[in-house]
């Protein structure tokens, strides 16, 4: 087994190093760009505030994008993380409200909005796996068309989300507990620079960190990811050595689910404390570019979620120090960059070879 | 397989499909998904009363209300067109997924041609609007159809950020370079009267201008010709003067000059449309036509032909030595041209400031998608689907008002559709009905990342 992945293996690490520099290159851009338009002004707090606010604006793109790698490497497109964000991001908000009014008289407000906070997120998570469920049943067993089905998800998740919020959280909504709280790394977030960038965080940050890191392991050094990726290159190759197809793509579109709803979640217990349909704003599609960029590696995708968090986080500093420019054009470079570095550097990204097409066994 | 039921002959295989089981999925669907919404009303607002209420409510203010289906038939023309521009896409096997973003690009251009010809007559700047809207919008489709033929970049991807592009784009422009001055709201400027698409209302008099009487007997012309062209290619026998080769021509020009003399007072005697506060407009024969268009296109001509053998086999295609490059590049171009064409329409006959408003997401994405795939990217199939999303889109507000329940159960119904349609083996496996002769119908429309 660990012959056959070697080559994968080396491919892949390449790949990365291209992009790391490229990366690197961008950052250096982006901050000479930043102080030659807003002329000099952005001190060294301006720029810790500004790579700080990358990595939050990356977590959920980073969390669609890894959503992505693991259900497209075993060969199921899903282009309905969008909507599975979306409807997440919906019931975690929900649950946080209406599990923190049921319990705040019992157990005092500070632990109740701990204990909602985490109810909500637990149940974000299980919705969010069983819309994937669907798309895995429509897709896997009914071997319907996956960018069909994907786009099923992702209106019907536009369709309930909206109806659920006209119908009973549009007004008289009671106070909720708030996002969750920053925790400080001890001792690293101490770290002048790097502390308050990388260890000042919110918990679903981390977790974003840890997992790409984690599915990397599993994709790249398992039997499991192994599995992984021969379904999704050649299942029918992958059947005749005994790994049961089916039952793999379902785990990982499963799994999916799971890393979208944390996305989701990201939405209404990290960032704000309201929810608005449509609030994801394309960010799950993004999340689907930064794959693309990543050439569906983990570390790629992370790689490709800051470029455009980098982009959204200089915008906003701009905005502060010069409020003249037009908002626009600063808000339109990360996704002129995704189409500039899509095509002009990345060159073709191969998809893995039975990516979106059903498989029927025999 | 998709090819192979579409080449031989639409037409005959379509009213042959219809009497079988092609319709009878599609229908079946739909009544589910009725079905399923209205046990999600009735679960959320516990009575079955307000489950009628919302569903008489959508049908009256579809249909029955004053100017019910007019409003239907207007929300349903930029449907046509934008599911054809997916379609087209999707035949062609590539996934355009940014037909908002060329929607928006063609309205803003269209906006900006209205104001910025002021002055010519209709019969010139009518024509130059539409074709400055249908190619703002194909630039847009161009540029990530060039990126995926010369670079392989996904067009997936790269139309999805063209579209934030788009967005950004028209909000800066809407908000400074065309702002109107003199209007307190945020729109541009109001396009030349000449620019503006006739309502229906206005047509008798609109055509006591010469000029706008040519305008339409020009066109007028132009589909005899090809009514007449094509009639004639499907004659066995043809007598003395079908056989002359300026038959079609002559048919054309003889027609037009009948239209030209008797259209102004017959429709000055006689016209349908008298309500002046109804804004449907000629753009609805348009829709008609660009269907027509589309279907000849896409099975009448060689181009189309090719369109379509890449689309369902790339590697084929290039076997037989058809351009990759060059019929990618193709399809997104028609395929953005009548996604801007539906952004033309709508400011030039729609809005009711005649300019284009700074606006926020219309929908109209997902929508399209929704309608192309319900129609199996079928043009005649999208004219029926786009009625129907038209009429929930249009009654959806009556729906709401009188009964309480919230307009967005329509994307509900609308996914659950799709749903059903897309895996036909739900409905097949709840109504025990058989497959029809055509085993599956769930061929996929797409593969993976497109083309490939």
């Amino acid at each position: 087994m660990a012959e056959n992945s070697s080559p994968v293996r080396s491919r892949r690490l390449r790949t990365n190093w291209i992009t790391l520099l490229l990366v690197a290159f961008g950052m250096v851009a982006a901050w000479v760009l930043l102080n030659l338009v807003i002329g000099g002004k952005c001190n060294q707090s301006c720029i810790v505030d500004t790579l700080g606010q990358m990595l939050r604006y990356a977590t959920p793109i980073a969390f669609a994008a890894l959503c992505g790698v693991v259900c497209e490497r075993a060969g199921v497109v899903d282009i309905g993380i969008e909507g599975k964000m979306l409807v997440a991001a919906m019931v975690a908000y929900t649950v946080n409200l209406f599990a923190f009014q049921a319990i705040k008289d019992v157990v005092g407000v500070e632990s109740a909005g701990n204990i909602s906070r985490w109810v909500a997120l637990f149940v974000a998570l299980v919705v969010a796996v069983l819309l994937s469920a669907l798309h895995a049943w429509v897709s896997i067993s009914l071997r319907a068309d996956q960018i069909i089905s994907g786009t099923v998800i992702n209106i019907l998740s536009i369709g309930v989300t909206g109806y659920f919020y006209r119908q009973y959280l549009a007004e008289n909504i009671p106070p909720g507990p708030g996002t969750f709280p920053i925790w400080k790394i001890p001792f690293l977030s101490e770290i002048p620079v790097l502390g308050p960038i990388l260890f000042q965080q919110k918990p679903l940050v981390y977790t974003m960190l840890l997992l790409v890191i984690f599915i990397n392991y599993v994709l790249f050094y398992t039997p499991w990811g192994l599995r992984t990726r021969a379904v999704g290159e050649h299942p029918r190759a992958a059947d005749t050595l005994g790994i049961n197809v089916l039952r793999t793509r379902y785990l990982n579109v499963l799994a999916g689910g799971l890393i979208a709803g944390l996305g989701g979640a990201w939405f209404t217990l990290e960032a704000v404390d309201v929810f608005n349909p449509l609030m994801t704003n394309g960010l799950g599609f993004i999340g689907l570019a930064a794959m693309i960029f990543g050439k569906w590696s983990p570390f790629g995708a992370l790689m490709g979620a800051l470029i455009f968090g980098l982009g959204n986080s200089v915008t906003s500093t701009i905005s502060i120090f010069r409020p003249d420019i037009p908002s626009q054009f600063p808000q339109m470079l990360p996704y002129i960059l995704t189409i500039v570095i899509l095509t002009g550097v990345v060159g073709r990204a191969t998809a893995p070879a039975a990516d979106g097409s059903p498989y029927e066994k025999g | 397989m998709t090819t192979k039921t579409s080449a031989s002959g639409p037409t005959n295989r379509f009213w042959a499909a219809a009497s079988q089981s092609a319709l009878l999925t599609p229908v079946l669907a739909l009544f589910s998904a009725f079905l399923l919404g209205a046990i999600i009303i009735w679960l959320t607002s516990g009575s079955l009363l307000t489950v009628w209420e919302a569903y008489s409510g959508l049908f009256r203010g579809a249909f029955l209300k004053q100017r019910g289906l007019t409003e239907t038939l207007v929300a349903t023309i930029p449907y046509v067109f934008l599911g054809l521009a997916v379609a087209v896409g999707f035949k062609s096997g590539l996934f355009n997924i940014g037909v908002e973003g060329q929607y928006t690009i063609g309205s803003v251009a269209a906006a900006w041609a209205g104001v910025a010809f002021k002055g010519l007559p209709a019969i010139i700047l009518l024509p130059l609007c539409l074709l400055v809207g249908a190619a703002g919008g194909a630039l847009w489709a161009a540029i990530p159809g060039y990126l995926k033929a010369k670079t392989g970049a996904h067009e997936v991807i790269n139309t999805i950020m063209m579209n934030y592009v788009a967005f950004r784009l028209t909000e800066y422009l809407v908000g400074n370079l065309l702002k109107d001055k003199v209007s307190s709201a945020i729109q541009t400027v109001p396009v030349s009267v000449e620019a503006e698409l006739w309502t229906m209302q206005s047509v008798p008099q609109r055509l006591e201008n010469p000029l706008n009487a040519l305008l339409v007997a020009i066109v007028l012309a132009l589909v005899a010709w090809i009514v007449a062209r094509e009639w004639k290619a499907r004659q066995a026998a043809r007598p003395g003067l079908v056989a002359n080769p300026w038959f079609a021509r002559l048919v054309g020009l003889a027609f037009g000059i009948v239209c030209f003399f008797a259209l102004p007072p017959l429709t000055r005697l006689w016209w349908p449309f008298t309500d002046q506060y109804d804004r449907l407009h000629i753009g609805i024969f348009l829709a008609v036509g660009a269907a027509f268009f589309i279907w000849w296109l896409l099975w009448k001509t060689t181009l189309g032909f090719e369109l379509r053998v890449v689309g369902s086999n790339a590697n084929a295609a290039r076997y037989a030595g058809i351009s990759i490059t060059r019929n990618v590049m193709l399809a997104m171009i028609i395929s953005g041209a009548l996604a801007g064409l539906a952004g033309t329409i709508e400011v030039l006959g729609v809005s009711t400031c005649r300019c284009l408003p700074l606006f926020f997401s219309s929908g109209y994405g997902f929508d399209s998608i929704a309608i192309s795939l319900i129609a199996k990217n079928s043009p005649f199939g999208i004219l029926a689907a786009s009625f129907l999303f038209g009429a929930m889109r249009n009654g959806a507000d009556l729906m709401e008002l009188s009964s309480g329940v919230s307009k967005y159960i329509i994307s509900v119904i609308q996914a659950l559709g799709l749903l059903f349609v897309a895996a036909p083996a739900i409905i097949r496996w709840v109504y025990r009905v058989r497959s029809g002769p055509h085993p599956d119908e769930a061929v996929p429309l797409t593969k993976g990342w497109g083309g490939g």
